[in-house]
């Protein structure tokens, strides 16, 4: 028998992190050589998750011996996720090691698509894409310049790169991700998200999946289940039963688009009962407001407010909603009275669910948000506050001016209030001739894929006269780096630098991504002067991409580019990335250099040897802080009590007045009086909670100024339910998986790599879907084959599929990770396009011997290909729920069958296109000053021309 | 004294997988196996539905099965709670992953050799807790000494309402669940839908009830991971030479005791070369089945003498050297000799068919096996495969005592016979019945039928006709000859039904 091997620690109690103190030599026994006791000495190197939103610290653990990676665990000095990940932070092994990565700047050969590449030099591919962008921006073709963008990463740098390119160039994802509840939550606040203080909270309302996805998944779901086993209650709405569902003391599985009804129903009932915070509702709602405009008849007193609200929403009994959500009467009366018992404490969220999935979804989120109004449970302890308080965006060095250039490709006319870029569109924009896009980079992002109507997006891609020259920067072959001039390799989580910070439970904290191996070359005295020496291959990382090829656009400075790149240390050299975040940590972070300084250390070694840091101070009820005299000298008073500043949106003449860059939100105005005092407030126009959104009013959406319901464009009356028609929920994340980019972890796709259409077993009987048969689901612009599950865990009337599933390739051996894409054919005979599944998952020959086991052979199914854009007129979100038939496979169908029609797209978009009511707006702006914008442009580009 | 434990609050838990992938990165676990894995399942009906979560991993028994059965000690208690196994010392055997009753263990691709949860033994080691509990967003997972009555984990143990999987295995595990769904804790109590899993493809490798069983069935299981029978042909041959072997000598030693010791051809030489080629099979069939053949003289250097396998296979060598012994004493007609030889010989026979019975009793996750009717089973066949082999080499030679030997083929099946219906008409534990319905009537049924009618009917009806004098030798001989298929084919259908009965 084997002696047990000597043991140190019995009776002490275990750690769960090796003491930071130790981490530049940390002794471990070798896991595989166990119990025969080999130390290995690593080096721990703390750095960001690249995964999903959410930033949860990472530690690399690297192996002395061998110089590699390990393995990555949590960081227990990380504020948001403690220590903690999800499947998906480990994973990035597997991210770092694939087989399958870009190793190499590629660059097309032969026709864009075809998929032949050769290797180029980065400073070929740089020079030459340099070249090009300086040629455009000379020639006066700015907007012909694009940088499309998945996952951010970082909170401000590629901002800083287009103010100082002087474009209006960015595009983002975010109008088919969450601008929908964005929206909902800016027409109230200004700020366009919530920041749930879950932990201290005494019921928690879901409208999303908060305990496997969502903003932010990781730091969330601890702390939902630390309020829940403080006593919270938790109830999820969700038409499919979810895994937060399923740990929710309540589902309650509204039909889709029904969500507002709900939720006007509980306000309605806290309204009756009188189980309302009238004091709240009183300082901080512009009711006011309300009741002059909804109500002109009445006398606008506070009393007035109950009255007119319960009068406007009268129909919104919880029989009516029983009726319309498909939730009991009683479900609906138990959870109202639950909230109104805890007035100041009820945690609520939504993101992308209802509020991404319907016409009017955006209204969900407004709703939702009216319930912690009524309660008063904004910013409370145990409430939810506006994320702006929970969230910290630091100032890079070197100033750049906004850029007084207005791109309508992006931001178009007809949508003046779309909370992000109306990226959908960008391809009927082009084949409408609206414009062209010389270059276009696409940015850990997936278009072609990821969008609807991805045949219309290669259509797009494939026309060089439409786009000039397609950059791909991204770290995996995608659907899209196919169709790319130029695929330039980024690193992974552990290989590049971000500062990122987000809402994710009451307090601030700074997260720093870091690359591990050139921090580690760093700490073994070898350092490198790029992480491009420190990474596999040439794999590079975009800061330092950014910084070169800005300096290639104008390398003699003439353009005045250059100059917002240059050393301030070493004028007229480049500036590097440990100036950049040096000179950030030591002037923007507060608290951060007294801490550093603490420990003997300047602020950027304490981030690098730290990887987050928590900024001091309580950040509860900061709309309650008191004005001093120093912030309201130079204001003008309003009659409604606005202090506004003069030259800011809030208060001018003439555009030109503002200069400079306006606020991110808000309309530079100071402050508001409430009951005498002279408070912060939100930063909205009135710098309350608007109940009433005069902006949407006055905007051409009067009818939609208060919170309300809007019909969805997939409501279930207006479905032949009895006959073959249904409700498709397309997008649903799981718990393992992230969009596409998670193709490239083996053990994530391992555990999860099918997604079956969710079918009632009632629903699959009346349709004749056989266990496990193929089912035909048509869309409006074609149909998908896909494999049914029967399940219970969905509302009878609605099918739903997940969204990470359906990766392929073209060619056997190439174009996207095997892990996880089938083989496929694309036809086309003119616009009637086709994908055609050859072959699924195989094991493959790799160095990494885990690729000739894999044993799993479903790639699923590419269903975002059939769905048509279906822009929501206000919000600009795409509106994901589809109106679909689902019929038995015909003959010849097989799982994975793609056919749509881009003809019928075409007509669809203009359909939706219809329903916008265009710009410009008062004054004849092309949007409203005080909405957020991601790279604002100064004041004179909103004028419409 | 510390005793680790692990306490998974599946109250708390969100079923998010970190815990699989954290292990697969901390040991390097490669693909297609699992050291810890979640299984879902699916209750209720719409709107009432829910899905439930449990976290599966090694029980860290107190009596481990494993440690019992492994016959290298390359399993072992480490002294703190922590059932640890050594990759050098493993064999690859698989009777680890027959005796573990929650399928715990698997065969590493790499090393091929055993592997499991070790509690992260190496982070032990230096005080860390196991990456799974690092990782876990929700902090449910709990380890600590339950030796030490203020650890978190004994107090959690003791003031709440926990629950051991497969408590009647009387394993005395060391994994406490808190807020488990019942059945998600009791694999036979939920199955597979046909139409597959939540977002996985199932393999036949998937565990499930092998036979549908709707009563008992109160929930679909929407996730869960692969666990390959451990066993197969190699070990169902095994059983058939392995009963040749015994046979032989066996009736070889009745023949002994009849009187014949001085037939040479029939008692002293053939027997003894039929049991020697078939114990040389057998030994070659349980090489060959081991994972690391290379290994398989570890039995003998670094032996663990309370597992079976180690017994079995000294049993195996001593009978092996009687018959050898035999064998000269048959060259040189020394019928003095074999006289003496015939009693330890019978002895060390028996003892080569019926160690199996206790070797699968270690098997604690067999339940089929655990069946005290194997012992006298494994008798019988041994006894009806030593009778048919004199039958059939009666055709080619003179056998003294045709009748005897007839004679004995009937005990041997009319017993085989009796015993079969005795255990099928006896009533067990649910993983008895899941396994005899597997076998009766489920996926193993047509061998099971083949081998009651080759192995029992036939013969029995050919014996008696032979025996009643019809062409006596060559219905005994056809008798004998349909024994042995019949073993066969019953031998199959039992070490894999044995098996299909699932533990996760």
């Amino acid at each position: 028998m084997t002696d047990p091997p000597a043991r140190s620690v019995p009776g002490g109690a275990l750690d769960a992190y090796p003491d930071p103190s130790t981490w530049d030599d940390v002794v471990v026994p070798d896991a595989r050589a166990w119990p025969r006791r080999d130390e290995r000495h690593y080096a721990l190197v703390p750095t960001t998750c690249f995964n999903c939103e959410a930033n949860c610290g990472l530690v690399a653990w690297i192996d002395k011996g061998s110089g590699e990676i390990a393995k990555l665990e949590g960081n227990p000095m990380h504020p948001a996720s403690r220590g903690r990940n999800c499947a998906k932070g480990p994973a990035t092994l597997n991210q770092i090691r694939d087989t399958e990565r870009i190793l190499h700047p590629l660059r097309r050969v032969g026709r864009r698509g075809e998929g032949r590449w050769e290797r180029v030099s980065w400073d070929e591919a740089l020079t030459d894409i340099g070249a090009r962008i300086g040629r455009a921006f000379r020639e006066g073709r700015h907007d012909e310049v694009m940088y499309h963008v998945g996952r951010p990463g970082d909170d401000s740098y590629v901002e800083r790169v287009l103010h100082a390119w002087g474009v209006d160039a960015h595009n983002s994802h975010t109008n088919i991700c969450s601008s929908g509840a964005r929206f909902g939550y800016a027409a109230w606040m200004g700020f366009d998200r919530p920041s749930a203080d879950y932990a201290n909270a005494r019921v928690i309302f879901l409208i999303s999946s908060h305990l496997e996805a969502g903003h932010y998944f990781n730091p969330h779901a601890q702390r939902i289940m630390e309020g829940r086993e403080r006593g919270a209650k938790v109830i999820c709405v969700d038409p499919r039963l979810s895994n937060t569902g399923s740990v929710a003391d309540w589902w309650l599985p509204a039909w889709p688009g029904t969500e507002p009804v709900l939720l006007l129903a509980i306000a309605r009932l806290l309204l009756l009962a009188g189980t309302w915070d009238r004091a709240f509702v009183r300082r901080w709602v512009n009711w006011d407001t309300y009741l002059r405009h909804a109500r002109p008849g009445v006398d606008p007193t506070f009393d007035a407010l109950a009255p007119a609200l319960l009068d406007e929403w009268a129909e919104h009994t919880p029989e009516r909603a029983a009726e319309l959500c498909g939730i009991d009467a009683d479900a609906i009366r138990q959870v109202a009275e639950l909230i109104g018992a805890n007035l100041g404490r009820l945690a609520t969220h939504t993101w992308r669910a209802a509020g991404a999935g319907n016409l009017g979804g955006w209204q969900t989120a407004r709703c939702l948000w009216l319930l912690n109004v009524l309660t008063g449970s904004v910013g409370t302890v145990g409430g939810t506050s506006p994320n702006g308080w929970n969230k910290f965006i630091p100032v890079p060095p070197r100033h750049t001016p906004p850029q007084a250039r207005w791109n309508e490709m992006t931001w178009a006319p007809e949508y003046p209030l779309a909370h992000h870029e109306m990226s959908m569109l960008l391809p009927h924009f082009l084949r409408e001739g609206r414009g062209r896009v010389d270059t276009y980079f696409t940015r850990v992002y997936n278009p072609v894929w990821t969008n609807p109507d991805g045949f219309s997006w290669i259509e797009a891609l494939t026309d060089e006269d439409k786009v000039g020259c397609h950059v791909a920067l991204t770290p995996t072959w995608s659907e899209t780096a196919w169709f790319a001039d130029y695929v330039l390799p980024m690193g992974v989580g552990a290989e590049r630098h971000d500062v990122a910070s987000y809402e994710t439970h009451s307090g601030r904290w700074i997260g720093f991504r870091q690359p591990v191996m050139r921090r580690y070359r760093e700490l073994t005295g070898d350092p490198v002067a790029s992480t491009l020496d420190a990474n596999p291959g040439e794999v590079w990382e975009e800061n330092e991409l950014w910084i070169a090829l800005s300096w290639k656009i104008d390398p003699d400075g003439d353009l005045g580019i250059r100059q917002h790149f240059e050393s301030l240390e070493r004028p007229g050299e480049p500036m590097g990335l440990d100036e950049y975040y040096g000179h950030l940590f030591t002037h923007s972070i507060p608290g951060l250099p007294e801490a550093a300084e603490a420990q003997g250390l300047s602020p950027l070694e304490y981030m690098r040897r730290r990887g987050a840091f928590a900024i001091p101070g309580d950040q509860y009820e900061l709309h309650e802080r008191e004005l001093g005299e120093d912030e309201l000298a130079g204001t003008v008073r309003g009659d409604d009590g606005v202090h506004r500043t003069p030259g800011t949106a809030g208060l001018h003449e003439r555009l030109e007045e503002i200069e400079g860059h306006m606020p991110f939100i808000g309309d530079g105005s100071v402050g508001v009086d409430v009951e005498g005092t002279a408070r912060i407030g939100f930063p909205t126009p009135s710098r309350k909670l608007e109940l009433f959104s005069e902006t949407l009013a006055e905007w051409g959406w009067p009818e939609h100024a208060t919170p309300g319901w809007i019909r969805s464009h997939v409501h279930w009356q207006d479905l032949d339910l009895d006959g073959a028609e249904r409700i498709l929920v397309p997008t649903f994340r799981i718990p393992t998986l992230i969009h596409t980019r998670s193709g490239n972890a083996k053990w994530l796709n391992e555990i999860s790599h099918g997604h079956p259409l969710w079918l009632h077993p009632g629903d699959a009987e009346r349709l004749g879907i056989a266990v496990g048969g193929l089912v035909r689901v048509t869309t409006r612009i074609g149909h998908f084959v896909i494999r049914a599950w029967r399940t219970e865990g969905i509302r009878p009337g609605v099918v739903a599929c997940s969204h990470h599933m359906g990766r392929w390739r073209l060619e056997a051996d190439r174009g996207n990770e095997r892990w996880s894409s089938g083989v496929a054919g694309l036809g086309h005979d003119g616009h009637r396009w086709s994908l055609t599944p050859k072959q699924g998952v195989r094991p493959f020959a790799s160095d990494d011997p885990d690729s000739q086991r894999v044993w799993w052979t479903d790639a699923g199914v590419h269903q975002n290909l059939t769905f048509p854009v279906q822009p929501d007129p206000i919000s600009g979100m795409h509106c994901w729920l589809q109106r679909v038939t689902i019929t038995p496979a015909e003959p010849g169908d097989s799982h994975g069958d793609v056919h749509v029609d881009t003809e019928r797209s075409a007509e669809a978009y203009h359909e939706w296109l219809a329903l916008a009511r265009p710009g410009p707006g008062p004054g004849g702006l092309r949007r409203p000053l005080w909405l957020a914008r991601p790279v604002k442009p100064r004041a004179t580009a909103y004028e419409s021309r | 004294m510390t005793r680790l434990g692990f306490l998974i609050d599946q109250d708390t838990c969100i079923g998010c997988h970190a815990c699989t992938v954290a292990c697969k990165a901390e040991h390097e676990v490669p693909l297609g196996v699992n050291r810890t894995w979640v299984k879902y399942i699916e209750t209720g009906t719409f709107p009432n539905a829910t899905r439930q979560f449990s976290v599966m991993r090694c029980n860290h028994c107190e009596d481990a099965p494993c440690v019992e059965i492994c016959p290298t000690s390359a399993l072992f208690h480490s002294g703190n709670g922590v059932v640890d196994f050594d990759t050098s010392a493993c064999i690859g055997c698989k009777s680890c992953m027959n005796a573990c009753p929650y399928d715990a263990l698997y065969i590493d691709p790499d090393s091929l050799t055993a592997q499991k949860c070790n509690f992260c033994a190496h982070r032990i080691d230096v005080g860390l807790e196991p990456s799974c509990v690092v990782v876990c967003p929700t902090h449910s997972i709990w380890t600590g000494d339950l030796d030490d009555p203020a650890s978190a984990i004994s107090r959690m143990v003791a003031r709440n309402d926990v629950a051991v999987r497969a408590p009647e295995q009387g394993t005395r595990p060391k994994l406490f669940y808190k807020g488990a769904d019942q059945a998600s804790l009791d694999p036979t109590r939920t199955a597979i839908a046909p139409d597959g899993m939540i977002w996985a493809d199932t393999t036949p490798a998937h565990p499930t009830p092998p036979v549908p069983d709707p009563e008992h069935q109160v929930a679909r299981t929407a996730y869960t991971t692969a666990h390959p029978a451990p066993w197969g042909w190699r070990v169902s041959s095994y059983l058939v030479t392995k009963a040749i072997g015994a046979g032989v000598m066996l009736v070889a030693a009745l023949l002994v005791l009849l009187g014949h010791a001085g037939q040479q051809a029939a008692v002293g030489v053939v027997p003894p070369v039929v049991a020697g080629a078939f114990t040389a099979l057998t030994g070659v069939l349980l090489v060959a089945d081991l994972k690391r053949p290379d290994r398989f003289h570890y039995i003998l250097t670094r032996p663990h003498w309370g597992s079976w396998l180690t017994r079995g296979a000294a049993v195996l060598a001593a009978f092996a050297a009687l018959t050898a012994a035999w064998f000269v004493a048959g060259l040189v007609d020394a019928a003095g000799a074999i006289e003496v030889l015939a009693a330890p010989t019978a002895l060390l026979a028996a003892a080569t068919a019926g160690y199996t019975a206790y070797l699968f009793a270690q098997c604690e996750g067999r339940d089929l096996w655990q069946s005290p009717l194997l012992l006298p089973m494994l008798l019988a066949q041994a006894v009806t495969a030593g009778a048919a082999v004199l039958a059939l080499a009666d055709v080619a030679m003179s056998v003294p005592e045709p009748d005897a030997v007839r004679w004995t083929l009937l005990s041997g099946v009319a017993a085989t016979g009796v015993l079969i219906s005795v255990e099928h008409a006896a009533h067990g534990t649910r993983h008895v019945e899941l396994a005899m319905a597997a076998m009766t009537r489920g996926p193993f049924a047509a061998r099971f039928r083949l081998g009651v009618l080759a192995g029992v009917l036939v013969p029995a009806v050919l014996v008696i006709l032979a025996l009643a004098g019809v062409v006596s030798t060559a219905l005994a001989a056809l008798a004998g000859a349909a024994a042995l298929v019949g073993l066969a084919a019953y031998e199959d259908a039992f070490v894999r039904a044995g098996q299909s009965v699932p533990l996760s």
